[in-house]
């Protein structure tokens, strides 16, 4: 309530100083490309959004993809001496037991077995001995952890593919007495190729 | 970045949450680097062979003496193959094929592939869906020949192939021929 005398305006000191907030830089200057500028009119916003969207749904692509060719088993140990020959008509490998023959030995899952050059000095086919123990040793073991499954018979070979016929041919019949007569021969993939 | 919109307006305090997806990215990416990483990109296959060992004859069974079956005996020569089909001792048809010269790693013959598709297709002797025997085929070569060859001529000898129904019925492509060595 006021009373019925003049009323009494309250001076503020600091009226000149405290403004409401609003827009006021470079406002002063009295050029309008300035205004527009300042103000934000006709030019665009030099800060741009990313949609990531895509980019998300490409990573997620990527690693579904990579989890379905992922394999835990890891690589199948090749013999670092061995250059396999390449086909085109293959199969996937199988869990089986490997036979490495190289240029100077024969090895079973890493274990040596026979010399290589040992059947290329007798010069015609022959059973090698050792790895025909070894061979039947596995067979045995598989037989005695599975006593009531019928044995695959299955090995593998991984054979370089400058080793002479002679010396595959041995460790084929070798494996084959040794009770492996389904034997398979390890490859690499070779791309198909279109037909002329 | 991502949003939810969970309503809000009419003078309430907006409830609109932004997602940081930064996170997110880098965990993607980090998983994307690890499969990468520990992928085997070096595919290994295999080629089948058969020792053709006969297992000990079955006493409760009486022994019928059968018709031979024609096999294919395949000679790698010098400068030629022999493709020899024999009934038994009996040569069925004899015909030859050149052994074009390789050079390098890469070695393939696609024309011994394409002739022994059409030995198979007149001489075959398993050529119904519902037989699921292979013909034989017999690998004769000289002992100095390098496994690289061999396995040309096998992958030849295997690329012919023929709808076969299996067990649980479903048909599937399979090689015609089942291969082994000649022992001598």
């Amino acid at each position: 309530m006021s009373g019925g005398g003049p009323s009494l305006k309250k001076h503020d000191p600091h009226a000149h100083a405290i403004r409401v907030a609003k827009p006021r830089l470079m406002r002063s200057v009295p050029l309008r490309f300035v205004y527009n500028r300042v103000a934000g009119h006709g030019g665009r916003d030099p800060n741009a959004s990313l949609n990531l969207t895509a980019f998300i749904d490409f990573l997620l692509v990527t690693v579904i993809f990579l989890l379905m060719s992922f394999s835990s088993s890891g690589e199948i140990g090749v013999d670092k001496h061995i250059k396999l020959p390449k086909a085109q008509n293959v199969e996937d490998v199988i869990e089986a037991p490997m036979v490495a023959v190289n240029g100077n030995q024969v090895l079973v899952d890493g274990n040596p077995a026979g010399s290589t050059r040992d059947i290329e000095e007798v010069g015609r086919m022959q059973k090698v001995d050792k790895l025909f123990e070894m061979l039947k040793r596995k067979r045995e073991t598989w037989r005695s952890f599975h006593p009531n499954k019928n044995f695959p018979g299955v090995c593998i070979l991984q054979v370089d593919r400058d080793v002479p016929a002679l010396v595959v041919k041995s460790v084929f019949q070798t494996a084959a007495f040794a009770g492996y007569p389904n034997v398979s021969f390890m490859v690499q993939k070779r791309a198909k190729v279109s037909a002329k | 970045m991502g949003g939810v919109d969970v309503g809000g307006g009419d003078g309430k305090k907006a409830m609109n949450a932004e997602i940081n997806m930064i996170p997110f990215i880098d965990l993607l990416l980090v998983i994307v680097a690890f499969l990468l990483i520990t992928a085997v990109w070096v595919s290994f296959s295999r080629i089948n062979a058969n020792a053709q060992v006969p297992g000990p004859p079955d006493p409760n069974k009486e022994i019928t003496p059968e018709t031979p079956q024609k096999v294919l005996h395949l000679y790698i020569r010098e400068s030629e193959f022999g493709l020899i089909w024999k009934q038994g001792s009996t040569t069925v048809s004899e015909s030859t094929i050149d052994r074009p010269e390789q050079k390098g790693d890469e070695i393939m013959y696609p024309d011994l592939a394409v002739k022994l598709g059409e030995e198979w297709k007149q001489h075959g002797g398993h050529q119904d869906v519902s037989d699921r025997k292979l013909d034989q085929a017999i690998l004769h070569s000289d002992n100095g020949l390098k496994f690289g060859e061999i396995v040309a001529v096998l992958d030849a000898l295997y690329s012919t192939k023929r709808e076969m129904a299996l067990k649980d019925g479903k048909r599937e492509k399979q090689p015609v021929f089942n291969m082994t060595f000649s022992v001598r």
